[in-house]
Order: structure tokens, then sequence, then C-alpha cells
């Protein structure tokens, strides 16, 4: 029997990927384990390994390297010795047999063209077209609701392009609504993107989506849309967080130690008053507030695919050094776009670092569903009034946005407070 | 409000409308002196004489035939039947004649009978005393049936029945006689074929008649706990049916479950699901399912007894089962 490979879902909410190439020929004889295709989910490429063995044959059909397929599609088949597969087999039977399937108009299968599932709509046939040619493409046909198969037709949706989650695989009317919000989420960039540039569209130039930005806007617009963000921002002395990281500078002359970067140490100062602070190492939920038991701290990093936030696990009880090596591992493969799902996922807070581009204050967006983001501004040497003394001081700025449905703004505020006084002060806090 | 048991307020239910009309009397085994076997006539003797309250021999073909010759010639017969089973007995003359006789009679007689009796499986009461079979009769043209669940449904659907001119199936489920609930005081009346909706919820439709709105209502709370929202609809009479406000309900939700003790091929649930599938086909968004007892007649043993019939846990997996569809 013929076994079908599909693409998986790598993350909770994945609903499509890009298929990006295959890792093995056409014909090839697969073993379970071989690294099969890559696919790129919704922030990082991965590797699929394949669970089954055979001879890896793709239908005429099958996606493209490069093109958007849904959770679910077909990309190729695995045969089994001498097995011939379906679509050469009814190129074979003969004529007549096909007679109803040759009437209808033929269309591709799901996922059978990126386009189809979420571009400008004009694939998107009317419901009864559909239905026709459903029924024509036989097997295929994914079952859906009666009341899926109306709000499939209310929005004009190609209902043949979702995933079912009902038993049976039957499509239900919340994947519809889901498909629907999704195609929507990521249609507004598009739009607004057009009009921006409909003045200039001869000198200009359209970049279509890619998962990565797909994602990115869909999570930014998701947050600014049902979060209550506050920011709060504190000017914090951090004299003597330079000299600390200078005390690592000047000792490191072996090529093995590594010296923590200002990112590592509010990482884990941020980590230090997260302990004492639980009320903002928190996430929303339907249900209530979920407070973690363990600090995962999300550090966002700048790649060519766009913004990452690769987690670094249970920081209070990482070292400084330990810290700075998972750190930067973490920060090369988001560089490489090899992290897995499993990096990006279950933050329980971020840092977020632009000090480096002079940046002193901003507004951070929250990482949903986690309750608060430190944005962190660049570190400049400034008067400060120390007694009666006008001295100059390193001073940094913090910048905290906080979900004020999570969390009020006074335990936020005690929060940044202790921050700065970690800053400030930050020996203690440090050395285990 | 003043809470009254079931029986205790379909009793003061009767004992109002024989008071205002002297055409109302009683019919059946021991429903004289004795009160009736599940009290549905206790006090009543005392109050209005042997003449309204009259004992009958065992003999259900022939009091319903005398009882269908009363109604004709103008008066208002209540058969009490003690256990719904005996109906069967007479189900010659009432479907033959009692059902039938308005149209017969191209309305010119008026068929104003009370047809009672006790319903349902429970306290070991073996096949002869476990029958429904309401389906069966809303199954013939010319019966309204009444099927309520709570005490304050039960009087003010008798009240209606007492003053409507059409033959009147009024079975009440002998586990939920003792159940408690409020009941208004002064006239109450509920009109025939108006449904009520027990609870409001958002996630499936639940239909349920008689001790199965109880059961049901108690498996709604366990789910409520788990997120899911149950709207849980009592037609409370099945002839005629309310099935416009189950068809308003499933637009909302989009999924059906219909809780019957009773059996299911041709049942009352196999109606329903008809109904709902001619007209509101769009709005299901999964299979209608139904819960039933199991097709067989009713065994005596406690346990197996306990193993025919839907609880509260057998309901609310199969409110989760239709969730997942």
């Amino acid at each position: 029997m013929a076994i079908p490979i599909k693409v998986p879902r790598l993350g909770w909410t994945m609903e499509e990927g890009v298929f990006v190439e295959w890792l093995k020929p056409e014909g090839a004889t697969i073993t379970p384990g071989d690294q099969l295709y890559v696919l790129e989910g919704e922030k990082a490429a991965q590797e699929i390994e394949s669970i089954d063995g055979g001879t890896l044959r793709l239908p005429p059909d099958a996606p493209r390297p490069g093109q958007t397929v849904p959770v679910g599609a077909v990309l190729g088949y695995l045969l089994e010795p001498g097995e011939m597969p379906h679509w050469e087999a009814e190129a074979n039977r003969p004529r007549g047999t096909r007679e109803v399937g040759r009437q209808a108009p033929r269309r591709q299968p799901p996922g059978g063209s990126g386009d189809s599932t979420h571009g400008d709509g004009s694939e998107v046939g009317s419901p009864r077209t559909a239905a026709l040619v459903a029924t024509s493409s036989g097997g295929r046909r994914p079952a859906i609701s009666p009341r899926a198969r109306r709000m499939a037709a209310e929005l004009g949706i190609d209902w043949m392009a979702i995933t079912g989650t009902g038993r049976t695989g039957r499509i239900r009317e919340r994947d519809v609504r889901a498909f629907a919000e999704h195609r929507l989420g990521a249609a507004h960039p598009t739009v607004s993107t057009a009009i921006l540039v409909e003045p200039h569209s001869s000198s200009g130039r359209l970049v279509p989506l890619s998962a990565s930005r797909r994602t990115i806007a869909e999570r930014m617009s998701a947050s600014a849309r049902t979060v209550a963000a506050v920011t709060l921002t504190s000017k914090v002395d951090a004299t003597n967080l330079v000299s600390f990281r200078n005390q690592f500078k000047l000792a490191g002359d072996s090529s093995d130690s590594l010296v923590p970067s200002f990112t590592d140490l509010i990482v884990k100062l941020a980590a230090m008053a997260l302990k004492q602070h639980p009320l903002l190492n928190a996430s929303w939920r339907d249900d209530g507030i979920f407070y973690s038991a363990a600090i995962d701290i999300g550090v966002a990093v700048d790649t060519d695919a766009g913004l990452l936030a690769p987690v670094v696990r249970d920081v209070p009880s990482l070292g400084l050094r330990q810290l700075a090596v998972e750190t930067r591992r973490l920060v090369e493969r988001a560089r490489a776009r090899r992290l897995t799902a499993d990096e990006l996922r279950g933050g329980t807070f971020t840092v977020t670092n632009l000090g480096m581009y002079g940046v002193d204050a901003f507004t951070p967006i929250i990482n949903l569903p986690q309750c608060a983001i430190l944005g962190v501004g660049r570190i400049v040497r400034e008067p400060a009034v120390l007694g009666d003394q006008i001295v100059p001081r390193e001073v940094l700025t913090l910048s905290l946005s906080f979900d004020h449905r999570v969390v009020d703004g006074a335990p936020a505020a005690r929060f940044l407070d202790m921050l700065r006084q970690a800053v400030e002060q930050p020996a203690p806090w440090l050395v285990p | 409000m003043r809470e009254l048991t079931f029986m205790k307020a379909t009793l003061e239910g009767l004992s109002e409308e024989m008071a205002k009309d002297p055409t109302i009397f009683v019919f059946g085994e021991g429903v004289g002196k004795r009160g009736g076997n599940f009290n549905t006539t206790v006090g009543l003797y005392d109050l209005y004489g042997p003449e309204r309250l009259c004992d009958t021999p065992i003999s259900e073909r022939g009091f319903v035939g005398l009882a269908c010759g009363a109604a004709m010639t103008g008066t208002r017969p209540v058969v009490d039947f003690m256990f719904g089973d005996f109906i069967l007995d007479s189900l010659g003359e009432l479907i033959n004649q009692v059902a039938k006789m308005q149209y017969m009679s191209s309305g010119r007689l008026k068929m104003p009978l009370l047809l009672r009796g006790c319903i349902g499986i429970g306290h070991s009461a073996a096949t002869h005393h476990s029958g429904s079979f309401y389906p069966m009769y809303t199954h013939f043209p010319g019966f309204r049936v009444v099927v309520p669940s709570t005490p304050a449904d039960a009087k003010g659907l008798l009240k209606t029945a007492l003053n409507s001119f059409d033959p009147v199936m009024f079975l009440e489920h002998k586990e939920i006689l003792s159940v408690k609930g409020p009941v208004p005081d002064g006239e109450h009346f509920v009109e025939f074929g108006k449904a009520s909706v027990v609870r409001p919820g958002g996630d499936v439709t639940v239909v349920a008649l008689a001790l199965m709105v109880h059961k049901a209502l108690t498996a709604c709370e366990q789910l409520a706990a788990e997120g899911i929202s149950v709207e849980l609809i009592d037609p409370r009479t099945v002839a005629p049916l309310d099935i416009d406000t189950i068809l308003e309900s499933v637009r909302k939700t989009g999924r059906l479950l219909i809780v019957d003790e009773t059996f299911g091929p041709c049942g009352i649930g196999a109606e329903i699901a008809a109904q709902v599938i001619d007209r509101g086909f769009d709005d299901l968004d999964a299979p209608i399912r139904r819960v039933n007892g199991v097709h067989t007649p009713t065994p005596y043993s406690p346990p197996l007894e306990a193993a025919v019939v839907p609880n509260a846990d057998t309901i609310a997996e199969a409110i989760r089962e239709l969730t997942a569809e």
C-alpha cells in the first residue's frame, strides 16, 4: 500500500508551511529514520525524518520547492517494491471507466497549489463548483459538515484546502473559521502593502510573504489586538554592571572563556527578579492566568528571516558562563535558521535588546501568551549627581511592557524597581 | 415560591379543575377511597364523592370504552391507568375510537379525555411495569401526548389537558413523582407544544424528556466544569412537538443529542432527528446522536435494570463524543 507523506504540524498553531526541498531524489529507497525533506514551519525550517520506508515517488501535481502547503497536504508517496503509483495506474486504466471524472473540470488536490490557499481569492470557486469538483475527484474529497460547507460558501472559501479536525478528518465549522481568520490575518499586511505601493508600483518591489513573515505579522497583530499593554521605563545606573562585565573581559585571555553579553547579564538579573516577583512570570489563558514554576526566558534575535525569540530554559539554574554559552548557541542556530520548534516554544518572559542600535527606550510588543517583555536600551555615559558632585555614570534605560489583563501596574513597577536595584548592584545577584 | 412534589402538584391541578367543572370524573382501579396506586387521587374521594371517583374492575378495554362514550356525551372523563403499561390493554378502543371520533363526526363530537398513567424504568418494577411507549402514541393522529419533567410543568400541563377537547395521554415518570420543585400559586397553565429551555448553552443541544431531563442536567453540570456548554431542551409534549425551539437551538450549536429513556428504533429521537435534518440540515456541524435505553424488555435484577437505562455518566460521555465529531 502506498503510504502518503503528509505535511506535519510542527507547532501548536501551525496551519501551513513552506515546502523547502527534498533531501532524497525521486525513486530513492527510503528507510525509516532517513532525513526526507525540509519544511519551514512557523519560524524555523526543519529537516523531517521519514517514519516509514519505501520507494519515494512524487505525483505530477506534487508541491514544488518553495510552495506553501497546508498541514496534511500530501507531498509524495512511499511505495512498496513493484507497486505502481495510483496516478500511473489510473493513466493505464482502459477508457470509459473515468467518464464521469472527465466530464467535470479537473482541479488540483489540496495543497496542489500554495497560491490557492491564501492568495487574492481569484481561485475561489462558487460553492456549487467546489462541490461538483470535489465529488469528481473521488477518494480525495475531504468530508465536511453541512454547517461548515455553508460557512465556507458564505466566506467564499475553497474548503478543499482546509484540513479538518473532526473525527475521521471531517471539516467542521471551527476549521473553516480558523482558516478564514488565518487568511484574514495574512491578507491584512498584503492589502496595506498594496495600498502603500500602488502610486509607485512601477518602481517598487513586492516581496511575497514568507511563512516566517506571516507568523511574525500574525503574532504581532494578535498581541496588539488582544493585550492591554502598558510600558514602564526606568533609567538605571549601569556603571557597576559595566565594570562587572569588564572584569570578565580583562580576565578573559584564554579562548574558551566567554565574556557574557549585556543581554546575558540582563537576562540573568531579570530571572532573579522574576523569582521574587512571580506575578510577572505568568501567561494569559482563556481559563485563567498561569503562573509558571519554571523561568524560561526568550531572547529576541534579529535574523535575515526576521525576528526570532529562542528560549533559554531554567535561567536561574544556569551559571553566567553556561548562560552565555547557551545564548550564543541559540543565536547562532537562529541566524543559521536551524532552530527547532522546541527551541522556540514555551518561554515565560522575553528580553529584547536594541542598545546596539543607539535606542534608549521603546515599547516592545508582548510575546503572547507571556505577560511581559523587557526592552533593553543603550548604555550611555551621562553626567549624574552623586552626593553633591556631578560625575560621569553609565546610564541604561529599561522598558518593561506588560499585559494589564494579567498583572496590575504596581506589581509590575515593583518588579522593574527590583531589576533597577539589581542592575545597579549586580554582584550579589550574579554570583551564586 | 412554594415547593411541591410532582405528584402533589398534579393532585392540586386535578382538584382545582374538578372544583370548577362538575363534568370531570375519574375512572380507574383503586382511585376512590384508596386514592390511587401512585396517590394520584388522594383526598379527592372525600371532596367529590364516589360518583366522581369511580373504581373500576380490572378491564381496561371495558372502562376505556365507557369513558369514550361518556366523553362523546358531554363529560370529561379522567382515566387513571395506574401503570402506563396497562394502557396497552385498551389500545383498540383508544386508537380506533377515542382518537378517531372527532374526525369521524366531522368535529361534531368532542373527545375531552385525560388518559393518565405512570411510565418509566425503576424500582425493579420489571418488564410489565416499566414501559413508556409515548413515541408510539405520537404515531397516531388524534392524541396529545404529554411527558412532563417538573412539578410546575406537570400541574400546568394537567390543567391545560383538562381544558382541552382532544384526548390527552398524560404520562408521568414514576421515578420523579417525589421530586420537589417550585410551583406557582393560583391558576397555572402550560401550553401544549411549547418546549422549555431548561439550561441555555452554546456548544451542544441536548433534548431530553421526563426523568432524562434530570439526568441530563447533572451531566450538563459535569460538562460545564470541562468547558462544554450544553443547551438542554425539554419538549414537555411530544405531540404536538415543538421542533422550532429545537431547530433554533441547533442553529446556534450545530450539534444535537436526543436523550430518551425508551427504545431507540422508530422512537421520538428518530423523529426529532428526521425533522431537524429536514429543516436544519445546513445548521448541523456533526451527525445527530441519540442516547436510548437498551432495546430489550426491562430486566427485574437491579444491576441489570440500571444497565439498560441512560444515566448522567453515559449522557455526559455521549455529549463529549459528539463535541469531538
